[in-house]
């Protein structure tokens, strides 16, 4: 297999030379813009252009490529002025972006034209590929206002499990779907701290007026468990049929053996994970971890209580 | 890495020129780069040469050389080759390269290479604080993909069982990815995560799909309607919690007040492990009232774990 690197290259210069052909007089920094390239790369790649066309290889067979004042020429390629057609995983990916962040209401018109122009060249039909992202919490748009304009919002928080309701103003950074949940990324000013919150158990959301700093660098939109110190870990041994554990948590995977795999989940509390572990059924086994299996096994006597 | 691209450029070059099918030897002694000393040497070289063409998702097949049909050679067709224009402006570029940094498939974002082909895109602004998490299984989504775009029978196996289908569409709905099609005139949903083993059928057109077919129609609303139980549940969800269950049931669930605040909900079900995954994590906040089978599939599932 070669590297990535050499098919990402590859794909640059059979993008970049379609594009010079088709649009003659285009300088060096267009290009650049364009492709992404430092100008000392477009050179090299230029150059190599350059040795390389149809057997016999003489003068009249190679390409022409070079850059003349600040001009970059590309001629006697007519073969490759066209791009290579999208792999199947490329055209999933753009239309998959595209058709999401269509369904999430948050999309430019050029998006909604951009995906039109491309469903017509890469799907048979229209209407064989969709997306739908969850189902939009009333106060999500409130969330994305404010994380847009740097707006302070006063929640009314409820744990589920312990139905404790709390009173908190956060100040919101970003809103992400994930597996079929919404969340709120950003900075709780009752913890003290970055917090993710589900916006779906966010019971009612008012904007204060009040502003807020954003961060400089702003975070990462995944949801993704950073472990802290103070975390519980269960490991856990997970039959074929909850492998999906793993690619859907962030554990580790400190096993794999024939499907079965061995995973250390870790978190802030145990509730989560005992949730997990009974959801899982008679498909994951703790092998270590008091804490979730007390909890796990405390939650389970206390939905049995109501049938029996 | 130079030399690679050099001799890949070559091998293009000649394949979408020469105009007929060329064996692996007449692309030996004819395109520059393939110099190798040794038959052993120039084979490895070969393939990886293919594979990296296949990985740019350059159409390279192999056909008879000839109406006697005793050599096979490769062919590049400049039509299958070529992207068709969709006509993209830069600000529709712009919007789809802004899409794709919002959007993560198979754990992370999409590098640039789609976007190159299509004209590249003036990088600039980021920062819509939007993002999407579409979930962790790229690869099998490719392979469905080509199978509905090219019209192949889907293979795989599904809850141990060995299935073949005729994929009409995919949907993205509720964080998992379905495809959605036909085995023995009936309309199936398989959820892609769950799908092993997959394999593609042979001919491209082997099956039409039906007119106006769009993916979403009838596609369930809640991740325990997709499926082929048939039940009623009838739920009792308490006043602290009520408003947080209303909030995920679909239309097609009715509700019913209690005095109390609590609610009692009747739904359709027609996969009851996802029912049951999904009650679990209303604790003990909501108890199943009926049918008794599905209480007592809900009871033993509980029993089992731990």
């Amino acid at each position: 297999m070669s590297s990535p690197r050499t098919a990402e290259r590859l794909t640059r210069i059979l993008s970049m030379l379609p594009w010079v052909i088709a649009n003659p007089g285009t300088t060096v920094d267009e290009v650049c813009a364009r492709f992404g390239y430092e100008r000392g790369d477009l050179l090299k790649d230029l150059n190599l252009v350059f040795v390389c066309g149809l057997p016999g290889y003489g003068p009249g067979d190679l390409m022409d490529a070079f850059v003349d004042e600040d001009e970059v020429v590309v001629d006697m390629a007519d073969y490759f002025a066209r791009p290579v057609r999208l792999t199947a995983a490329e055209a999933l990916m753009l239309l998959a972006a595209g058709l999401a962040v269509m369904s999430s209401g948050a999309a430019p018109d050029a998006l909604a034209s951009a995906v039109a122009k491309l469903q017509r060249v890469v799907l048979p039909d229209e209407g064989t590929v969709e997306v739908d992202l969850a189902a939009e919490p009333e106060s999500l748009a409130l969330f994305r206002r404010a994380a847009t304009g740097g707006e302070v919002v006063a929640i009314t928080y409820t744990a589920i499990g312990s139905g404790e309701t709390t009173e908190r103003e956060i100040e919101p950074w970003a809103v992400s779907a994930t597996l079929g949940n919404w969340y709120v990324t950003g900075h709780c000013r009752l913890a003290g701290a970055e917090r993710v919150f589900r916006v779906d158990r966010i019971r009612d959301a008012r904007s204060t007026g009040e502003r807020f700093t954003p961060p400089e660098v702003p975070p990462s939109p995944e949801i993704r468990y950073t472990p802290g110190v103070d975390d519980i870990t269960v490991r856990l041994e997970l039959s074929p049929g909850a492998a999906w554990v793993a690619d859907y948590y962030p554990v580790s995977v400190v096993a794999e053996d024939d499907g079965r795999k061995t995973v250390d989940f870790s978190s802030g509390d145990a509730a989560m994970p005992a949730r997990l572990v009974l959801r899982l059924g008679a498909s994951a086994t703790i092998v270590d971890g008091r804490e979730v299996e007390q909890a796990a096994s405390s939650l389970r006597e206390r939905i049995l209580a109501r049938y029996r | 890495m130079h030399r690679v691209i050099e001799r890949i450029l070559n091998l293009l070059a000649f394949l979408l020129t020469v105009g007929r099918p060329v064996t692996a030897s007449e692309i030996r002694n004819t395109v520059a780069g393939y110099d190798q000393e040794t038959d052993e040497a120039f084979r490895r070289t070969f393939e990886r040469d293919k594979d990296l063409l296949r990985q740019l998702g350059v159409p390279l097949h192999l056909e008879h050389t000839d109406a006697w049909e005793v050599e096979q050679g490769y062919v590049v067709s400049p039509d299958q080759y070529s992207l068709p224009d969709p006509g993209l402006t830069d600000e529709e570029r712009a919007a789809l390269w802004l899409a794709t940094r919002m959007v993560r498939l198979g754990g992370q974002a999409p590098g640039p290479s789609a976007l190159f082909k299509l004209g590249g895109v003036p990088i600039g602004a980021t920062g819509d604080p939007l993002a999407a998490d579409l979930g962790a299984e790229a690869d099998a989504l490719a392979e469905v993909f080509v199978a509905i775009t090219e019209r192949r029978l889907l293979k795989f196996e599904y809850r141990d069982q060995r299935r073949t289908l005729r994929p009409w569409g995919l949907v993205h709905r509720m964080g998992h990815w379905y495809v959605v099609g036909e085995v023995d005139k009936e309309r199936r949903t398989y959820r892609v995560d769950r799908m092993g083993a997959i394999a593609l059928g042979d001919t491209s057109g082997a099956f039409d799909r039906p007119k106006g077919f769009r993916a979403s129609d009838g596609f369930p609303d809640a991740p325990w309607e997709a499926g082929e139980a048939d039940v009623q549940a009838t739920v009792r969800f308490d006043a602290d919690i009520a408003w947080w269950a209303r909030r995920q049931l679909s239309a097609a669930a009715t509700v019913a007040e209690s005095g109390d605040g609590s609610v009692v909900a009747t739904l359709p079900v027609a996969n009851p492990d996802a029912f049951v995954g999904w009650m679990i994590g209303f604790e003990d906040k909501a108890e199943i009232l009926g049918p008794p089978e599905l209480r007592e599939r809900f009871v033993e599932h509980l029993e089992a774990a731990l």
